[in-house]
């Protein structure tokens, strides 16, 4: 806990991601298979579920499917925990995802000052 | 004395400078309000009105010290000590206990104001100056905290949000007729 900040303030200022900033690498830098990620729900079905902002993301279309179950079994909300697992494990990854982005372009960056001090030393 | 309330009459309205009710009431002195003896005497010079000005107070001469002569007309009215009465014993049996006032004893010029729904003087738990170290002293640590974590926000490791069609171009207000910049985001 707080690592990262002590590294970004204290001990690896210079390589440690800021995260108001873009990263710096390609998404793709060394890593030309990757997949993109698959965007099931349409804009047409978030607007019309009047979704807010913060949830039109790559797990909306299991947020539908949760909003309807509950629509249609009112009031046995507990009917519909098999499609909040859902939801919830996909924000869950979705989460994972970022950290391991943050921890890609660390990594890289640390990669980048390695190689021009070994440039450097040669 | 009705026939001599009546002469004054006519002889108030033969006089004809002022007419009606007026008329009749200018030779009247007010019933309301104080009268000569209560007010407060001249200011006292000699040490001889001074004595005579603390024992019509009820004062000790030595406690007895009138108010400053800037011509604001308080005379010989004594300064009394800016206490209030909420500082003084409550156990104590006055005779108005809830004044705590004795009978007879000499009044603040603004007592109404030292009453004791009213200002009070008595001491504080601890010291204005200790208060003030206190209050400023909070307030300027809470301002240097603030300070530091403006300029070393704390965050989550963890990437920017990903969301679908360009960031949510369309959703977020932006023109349909702008092509917004290309966004892939992967998985990982």
């Amino acid at each position: 806990m707080g690592a990262h900040l002590v590294r970004r303030y204290i001990t690896e200022s210079d390589t440690e991601p800021d995260p108001a900033k873009k990263y710096e690498f390609d998404s793709l830098y060394g890593f030309p298979e990757r997949k993109e990620r698959e965007m099931v729900a349409t804009q047409e079905q978030m607007c019309a579920a009047r979704l807010p902002l913060e949830q039109r993301d790559y797990c909306a279309h299991h947020l539908l499917r949760f909003m309807k179950c509950k629509r249609d079994h009112w009031p046995n909300l507990l009917a519909c925990s098999n499609q909040k697992h859902d939801w919830d494990l996909c924000e869950h990854q979705d989460y994972v995802m970022r950290m391991k982005e943050y921890e890609r372009e660390r990594r890289l960056q640390l990669r980048k000052k390695r190689i021009q001090g070994q440039a450097e030393a040669a | 004395m009705a026939g001599v309330g009546f002469q004054r009459w006519v002889r108030t309205l033969s006089k004809g400078r002022l007419s009606g009710i007026s008329a009749l009431l200018t030779p009247c002195r007010a019933a309301s309000g104080v009268s000569k003896d209560m007010l407060p005497g001249a200011y006292p010079k000699t040490p001889q009105e001074m004595a005579a000005a603390a024992k019509k107070y009820s004062i000790r001469l030595e406690d007895y010290k009138p108010m400053p002569d800037h011509g604001e007309g308080f005379g010989d009215y004594p300064q009394l000590p800016n206490k209030s009465q909420h500082e003084r014993d409550p156990t104590y049996q006055w005779d108005h206990m809830d004044l705590r006032r004795n009978w007879g004893e000499p009044m603040h010029w603004d007592f109404d104001m030292y009453i004791r729904n009213r200002v009070d003087t008595s001491p504080t738990a601890t010291s204005w100056n200790s208060m003030c170290k206190q209050l400023f002293g909070f307030l300027g640590f809470m301002m240097f905290m603030f300070y530091l974590g403006h300029k070393f926000p704390a965050y989550q490791p963890v990437g920017p949000k990903q969301l679908p069609y360009n960031n949510l171009h369309l959703e977020r207000g932006g023109s349909p007729d702008v092509q917004p910049e290309e966004v892939k985001n992967y998985e990982i």
